[in-house]
């Protein structure tokens, strides 16, 4: 394919779509000085190497990238070149803006997305937490890509429709392989330890089984049927023991309130939580507290 | 009717059997808790993550498999894996996670207490080897690495002395338990002054010690949440070890029992310690009349597993079970002693009888006709030889003539045989998965008095299997064990040598 360049501010090929930022070939013959220095990426960039051997350095990690491999820098993260020059070489590449990001993990696209709010949300996380920038032999995102370069420049009926449902495709590809490069999809005790940690780093928010099994890179019902076969529990109810035993030790800390606890550890509301506490605890959370300070 | 639930609070879980009062298993439940490794030589555990956890599937194993039935608990009586050590504060409250057996972090204190005069008086009081995974050097090390938690510290205790003092509010520990803390006098039953000492504690920082038969009652809040009424007995009971020991019904001094879960260990019973020279026998006390001796190893079924998860064929995602079995089935097909490949099992460093941790795993010998199946069965016959190793040093005190094994590797049936071959002696297996549970069930009924002693409990269990040796293999198995056990000895400098490049990535 040949070298193009569009660019949102200047490429009517692009007025359609505001979120494209950028959509490019190029084929990069000479080395110029500084031509790939440090950046703080804005929004997520695809890269797709055609041809040539890269070296990037990606959050502070060195990286080297061949054809067929691909580079997914997220918003926030750090972006440059090895010696602060782009290698000789041809590379493929776009840029999606995102419609907001919260903290680091919360990416929301925007309306011409058709992947619901979970959903992007699920995908946001588990690009954040694979750390895995390079996603090796990636074929099927050259596919993708000149998809997309063949609908923007052809303008067939339903080209927008089509070019955004692409771009869908794109990050769930992204997603998936990642989480399988991420796990091999074989030591479950240790793909669930991480799961475990990530629960436990985020506890206020409202999981669902969907997120969770996303993570671990399997399906909602054999994710439900691992996690019974290996914990005895139910997705939902070991998060439920999570829950519990956070709200346990901060319970024996005096200066927190029990509501500010209930929400910290995610339950809807204090009620919410006291039901549940009792229910499995035998006591109510005031009685808990008082149990063990009033020794001594 | 009446019944007794035992519950092991186990490295991986928390195991749950329900027995009538002859023993049957009525029924049976687990769930499992992480172990977490915040730094290599970690390995930490969740004190109210394993108290909910526990609370949590009794709560449902009564209701759905008790009460459904009719039962009524008699007693409630706990297993617990050995030298795990938590740190509370005045309240109770836990300082940090339960460090388990598996935690090295107190390499350093080991290695000085080890080879000094100190060293050898401690091991022969408390019956405890001196390694990282005693609390007695966990102790020190916090003392020196982690003071403000050493001082804040009102009790130090073990993972089943804190799950009872939620339960009935009592800090208590178990002679049997006791005796693996490396702060226990196994011949006076009496905390050692020069173990505390050691450690830099004074008696009241630990729990108070009882026997095994020590009945504790439950706060009346999970009496009514768990709808157990006033007079349920919490029996205190042992360690994994010694009742899985019991359970095996390994009781005479010619037996010796086998346990290969992730881990492993050899053990016999008798009314003596063993007294080894080179300090590489654990010696703990179940009763005052019971001394279970033997050596531990690192490197039971998790090494396969580790195998497995490498190199054999998943049909679906983490599906281990069917890869395992698949495994088992290829190494069945490779003739006795592998065609001349040997494996050194040691991935995880090693206890007995090498008490070496910069040990390493090795293939030996593959020349160009080996093919994957030689590695599995290899792999298998490599993690067997480490435990002949360890009965053949038991065999230098005590002459073994039959064996009894248990636990989840040590029970597929091609392992068993095998272990049969390798030592020449007939192996018998138990009916029941779990010989832990079915050890604290005899514990428990004989303290009822459905049994007169615990030697007359052990002989009550039926035996469901037994594997007789092949002696040609066995000849086959003593060559290849000879250059095992050379090898291991040889490749010591080397040992440290990986280790120490390993280190340094």
């Amino acid at each position: 394919m040949n070298q193009f360049f569009l660019h949102h501010s200047q490429s009517k090929e692009l007025h359609g779509f505001p979120h494209i930022l950028e959509f490019a070939i190029r084929k990069n013959s000479t080395i110029q000085l500084n031509s790939l220095s440090l950046t703080t990426a804005d929004c997520i960039r695809i890269y797709y190497i055609m041809e040539g051997k890269f070296e990037w350095i990606i959050q502070d990690r060195h990286n080297i990238l061949y054809p067929g491999d691909v580079a997914v820098i997220l918003p926030g993260q750090t972006f440059q070149g090895e010696n602060d020059f782009l290698d000789i070489g041809t590379l493929f590449w776009i840029h999606i803006k995102v419609d907001s990001i919260e903290s680091n993990m919360q990416m929301i696209l925007g309306k011409w997305s058709g992947l619901s709010e979970s959903e992007s949300l699920t995908i946001g996380r588990i690009l954040h937490l694979s750390q895995m920038p390079v996603l090796v032999r990636m074929k099927p995102i050259l596919s993708i890509f000149q998809l997309i370069h063949t609908e923007i420049f052809q303008q067939q009926i339903g080209f927008t429709t089509r070019v955004n449902q692409l771009i869908d495709e794109l990050l769930i590809l992204i997603a998936r392989q990642s989480t399988l490069q991420n796990n091999l999809q074989r030591d479950f005790p240790q793909a669930f330890i991480k799961l475990e940690q990530e629960l436990r780093k985020n506890l206020a928010h409202q999981w669902t089984v969907e997120e969770m099994a996303a993570l671990v890179g399997l399906g909602t019902t054999a994710f439900t049927e691992r996690v019974k076969s290996y914990t005895g529990f139910s997705p939902l109810n070991y998060l439920i023991n999570i829950r519990i035993s956070e709200a346990i030790k901060l319970l024996r800390k005096d200066n927190v309130k029990v509501t500010a606890i209930a929400l910290d550890t995610g339950f809807y509301s204090s009620q919410h939580f006291s039901t549940t506490f009792k229910k499995l605890t035998g006591y109510t959370p005031g009685e808990f507290r008082k149990r063990d300070s009033l020794k001594d | 009717m009446e019944c007794i639930i035992t519950i092991e609070l186990g490295t991986n879980g928390v195991r749950l059997f329900a027995f009538d009062l002859k023993g049957n298993v009525l029924n049976s439940t687990k769930a499992s808790y992480p172990t977490f490794h915040s730094e290599p030589d970690y390995s930490e555990q969740d004190p109210e993550q394993i108290f909910i956890t526990m609370l949590y599937v009794l709560k449902n194993f009564i209701i759905e498999s008790i009460y459904s039935k009719k039962y009524k608990v008699h007693s409630i009586c706990f297993i617990a894996s050995m030298h795990s050590l938590l740190a509370v504060d005045v309240h109770g409250a836990p300082l940090g996670n339960v460090i388990t057996w598996a935690d090295n972090r107190g390499k350093k204190e080991a290695l000085g207490l080890k080879n000094s005069q100190m060293g050898k008086k401690l091991y022969e009081a408390t019956g405890t080897p001196i390694h990282p995974m005693s609390p007695l050097l966990k102790i020190l090390w916090l003392k020196k690495n982690d003071p403000d938690r050493f001082t804040q510290t009102y009790k130090f205790l073990t993972l089943k002395s804190y799950i009872l003092q939620q339960l009935t509010g009592e800090y208590v520990i178990d002679y049997s338990l006791a005796s693996a803390t490396g702060l226990l006098n196994i011949h006076t039953m009496k905390w050692e002054g020069q173990a505390l000492d050691y450690a830099g504690i004074t008696v009241d920082r630990l729990p108070e010690l009882c026997s095994v038969f020590t009945p504790g009652k439950l706060r009346k809040e999970y009496q009514t949440s768990l709808g157990l009424s006033a007079s349920t007995r919490i029996m205190i009971g042992s360690s994994d070890g010694c009742m899985a020991t019991l359970g095996a019904g390994v009781w005479g001094e010619d037996k010796a029992t086998i346990t290969i879960e992730d881990s492993g260990a050899v053990r016999v019973v008798g009314k003596q310690v063993l007294r080894d020279e080179k300090k590489r026998f654990f010696n703990y006390l179940l009763t005052e009349n019971h001394y279970i001796s033997g050596g531990p190893t690192n490197s039971g079924g998790v090494i396969f597993e580790w195998f497995a998860n490498q190199f054999g064929e998943f049909k679906g995602p983490f599906d281990l079970e069917y890869t395992i079995e698949s495994l088992i089935h290829e190494a069945s097909n490779v003739v006795t002693g592998s065609e001349g490949l040997l494996f050194l099992p040691y991935l995880l460093g090693e206890r007995a009888p090498l008490w070496n941790p910069n040990a390493r795993g090795s293939y030996f010998g593959i020349n160009i006709n080996h093919e994957r199946k030689h590695f599995i069965r290899a792999t298998i016959e490599g993690i067997l030889y480490e435990i002949y190793s360890i009965g053949k040093m038991v065999e230098e005190h005590r002459s073994i003539t039959s064996l009894s094994v248990n636990g989840s590797f040590a029970a597929i049936p091609f392992c068993s045989q095998l272990i049969a071959d390798v030592f020449n002696k007939p192996v018998s297996t138990i009916n029941k998965a779990n010989s832990a549970g079915l050890g604290a069930f005899l514990l428990t009924a004989t303290d009822m008095g459905i049994y007169r002693n615990l030697d007359e409990a052990a002989k009550s269990v039926a035996f469901y299997e037994t594997f007789h040796p092949r002696h040609n293999d066995h000849k086959i198995y003593t060559q290849y064990y000879q250059l095992f056990e050379r090898l291991s000895l040889k490749l010591e400098d080397e040992f440290e040598m990986i280790a120490n490049l390993q280190q340094k990535r």
